[in-house]
């Protein structure tokens, strides 16, 4: 490895607060932004709560000047994109910048008001449907920014961001890139709400992640970002770090498409490679920043794969989707956020509603908010459709 | 850059590598989009499981299965895909459903399958590969971050064999949606006049190209030696990116021998490669692929196909020469675009 990739700033917008200091207050504070929708036009809006960001398209596209008839996704990604870049925009010079972003939903918001439409051969407004496409997400926010030299969008279900900051990180360590902003973005719409309705994995109450009685997920909406960058490009912005990206591993669980393995295959591989590449052991992570969405598959494969793992010496583990719900393409964006902070200001979160330790783990999350620590190594793990596996380390400078 | 391509599976509009007769003949049809000739999916794709999928699931599963046998492997190490539309036959199974049905009474499976990682996830499931598996969704560029990324890869774990591959589908109504922003060609056109169309729209294409790849030379592997990528709305900036890529590889025009580029039956679009020929490789073979392909997003993944199969051949068909056929094929070219998102590769026969 030429180089590492450290940490400098974070940008990110979910159902808990518009910006990463207003996050973290609802973090600390223990409030979840898990209810119901008054955005989000379904039919299911009284019987799924959904943590859902309290602004229209309009209060959103004010916050960045962009147009409010991007798709929300997009909308969104500016918000968190800005908050990241703003304090380096203008010091850049013959530095190369690349933007990294994620998302599963592209403009699906806008799609499906027009569909009917579409296939009835109706006429229809071909803006809704302009910016369908996943990359075209990406490419509206790189434009608004100017940033050009790489550009890219990765789809790997809930843990499509993490593999975006991944790339970021491999391109710095390369020196192919000298900065990266690396995270994603997603919002919720109809599509993907209904998907996972059929799939009977959605909390009608707020969701209970790593509870015995868990019921499922509540599906959320938000961006976060990391700027990622080499020491030169540090010196150039006059960047300091909290922490680096010292491990990441992107690994596949082969056995189902959208369920986890009973031991969770996938996830002991991503966790083991990603800790293996920072050079930790289990015992050196201070805190695992949990996949936890939930359901009774994912919290029951993703327990037994740290129990394995970390043989009876279990860190401190939390899962923060009770407060933002699943961000999904956003997640790992949204966690490496969270990661971050925990380092910075020494915090272990609570799992929030947590009240029934679960039969088949042995070990439980952190239930009250921890202060004052000394977190030097975070785990932040992600895991998706099609068996889809990824895990971040990250340490503290 | 320096990663090498073993073999190829490809599914596409002139056929697939599963027969030998695969790129005998000209191309023959009159039409506006080209969909893939799909290949008999026996030995394969079990049976019950084909029923099940998708158009784009089983021309990426078909495409990656030949490329591991062309390549002689059971499984690879790892799994990078590009996908401009991921899949979006499923995708609009359930849309329909939901719209229609006003969110009522909704069934799973299109769900499941609209994920743009079902490719990937479903090559894994199958083959029973644990590794590395991404996937890219950035428009015309998604297939060139697929390798990129196998690049990355290599770089951290030598001597791997990574799967990569490129995968597109049409559907009716993402044609109607492109024909109705002038991406796509209404007209009926046939394959012969393709080429030098004066329509507007380029031909709609779709299909799967997926190839073994890895960072030990090997014989008759092409090795690629650098995809440079931009994007932009004008033509005089778009040649003067390409005569960039040129010097930054050190490569004078009469290095190369053939350029492959996509041109895809735009007039709009034309110009650039008109102008391109006329000027920095006015001396050159040029090949075309986008009269077998089609346009889509991924296409640059056949292109790269059907230069393997020329060099693994060692025949280059007349039908893709635009004019004289070179005398050898060592230093090649790919020149791509896919609306304003361009790729140049530098690949040499290794």
């Amino acid at each position: 490895m030429a180089q590492s990739a450290y940490i400098v700033n974070t940008g990110i917008i979910t159902a808990i607060g518009n910006d990463t200091a207003a996050c973290l207050q609802s973090l600390l504070n223990g409030r979840s932004g898990v209810g119901k929708a008054e955005y989000l036009r379904t039919f299911w809006k009284d019987e799924l709560p959904v943590a859902e960001i309290k602004l229209s398209n309009e209060g959103l596209a004010a916050i960045t000047g962009v147009p409010d008839t991007w798709p929300r996704t997009a909308l969104l990604s500016a918000v968190a994109a800005k908050e990241a870049w703003a304090p380096f925009a203008e010091r850049t010079t013959g530095l190369r910048t690349g933007f990294f972003s994620a998302n599963t939903v592209g403009g699906m918001d806008l799609t499906e008001d027009i569909y009917k439409e579409i296939k009835n051969k109706l006429p229809y407004d071909f803006n809704k449907v302009a910016n369908h496409e996943c990359g075209a997400i990406t490419e509206l926010v790189a434009a608004h920014f100017g940033i050009n030299d790489f550009v890219t969008t990765i789809s790997t279900a809930c843990s499509s961001s993490a593999n975006s900051i991944m790339m970021a990180a491999q391109m710095i360590e390369a020196g192919m890139l000298d900065i990266a902003i690396a995270g994603g973005a997603d919002s919720l719409s109809r599509f993907t709400l209904n998907g996972f309705n059929t799939l009977m994995i959605l909390d009608k109450q707020p969701c209970q992640p790593f509870d015995n009685n868990r019921r499922g997920l509540n599906l959320g909406e938000g961006a976060g970002y990391i700027v990622l960058m080499s020491e030169r490009a540090m010196q150039q912005c006059g960047a300091t770090a909290a922490c680096k990206l010292s491990g990441y591993a992107n690994a596949n669980d082969a056995y189902h498409q959208t369920a986890s393995s009973p031991d969770g295959t996938g996830n002991k591989l991503a966790m083991g490679n990603a800790m293996k590449q920072a050079g930790l052991q289990p015992a050196d992570i201070d805190y695992i920043n949990l996949h936890g969405t939930g359901t009774a598959n994912n919290d029951s494969s993703e327990g037994k794969a740290i129990e394995i793992l970390f043989e009876g010496k279990i860190p401190k583990a939390s899962s923060t989707k009770a407060y933002t719900g699943h961000t999904l393409g956003a997640a790992a964006g949204v966690e490496a956020v969270f990661s971050v902070l925990s380092i910075k200001n020494g915090i272990a979160y609570p799992n929030l509603r947590w009240q029934t330790q679960m039969e088949d783990v042995s070990w439980k999350p952190v239930t009250e908010l921890e202060t004052g620590l000394d977190i030097k190594y975070v785990l932040s793990n992600s895991f998706g459709f099609g068996g889809n596996c990824s895990s971040l380390v990250f340490s503290k400078c | 850059m320096e990663l090498y391509i073993y073999s190829a599976g490809i599914v596409s509009g002139a056929g697939s590598n599963t027969t030998d007769d695969f790129l005998k003949d000209a191309p023959v049809y009159n039409t506006g989009k080209l969909l893939a000739a799909e290949p008999d999916y026996t030995g394969y794709i079990p049976p019950m499981q084909l029923r099940r999928m998708s158009k784009a699931v089983r021309m990426g599963i078909a495409a990656s299965k030949v490329a591991m046998q062309h390549a002689g492997i059971e499984k690879p190490d790892a799994i990078s895909i590009g996908t401009a539309m991921g899949c979006l036959q499923d995708t609009e199974v359930f849309l329909n459903k939901m719209t229609e049905q006003d969110e009522q009474m909704l069934t799973p499976t299109a769900f499941i399958q609209s994920t743009h990682n079902t490719v990937g996830g479903q090559i894994a499931l199958l083959a029973g590969c644990y590794g590395h598996n991404l996937t890219y969704v950035h428009r015309g560029h998604s297939f060139e971050h697929a390798l990129i990324n196998a690049q990355l890869y290599l770089n951290q774990h030598p001597g791997e064999k990574i799967l990569a591959g490129g995968i597109d589908e049409l559907t009716d109504n993402s044609l109607s949606v492109m024909q109705q922003c002038g991406m796509y060609m209404n007209a009926e056109t046939p394959a012969e006049s393709i080429l030098a169309s004066k329509n507007k729209g380029a031909l709609a294409g779709e299909g799967a190209g997926f190839f073994i790849t890895g960072s030990d030379p090997a014989p008759n592997a092409l090795v690629i030696k650098d995809i440079v990528l931009f994007n932009t709305h004008k033509e005089a900036e778009a040649i003067e990116k390409v005569t960039a890529f040129l010097n930054h590889n050190n490569l004078s025009a009469a290095d190369i021998d053939l350029v492959a580029e996509g041109i895809d039956g735009d007039s709009h679009t034309a110009s650039f490669y008109k102008n391109l020929n006329s000027s920095v490789f006015a001396n050159n073979s040029i090949a075309a692929f986008k009269h077998l392909s089609g346009e889509y997003g991924t296409a640059s993944s056949f292109a790269l196909g059907l230069l393997l199969q020329m060099v693994q051949n060692k025949n280059i068909p007349s039908f893709v020469m635009l004019n004289e056929r070179p005398g050898k094929l060592k230093n090649l070219v790919i020149i791509n675009h896919y609306l304003h998102y361009y790729s140049c590769w530098y690949i040499q026969a290794v």
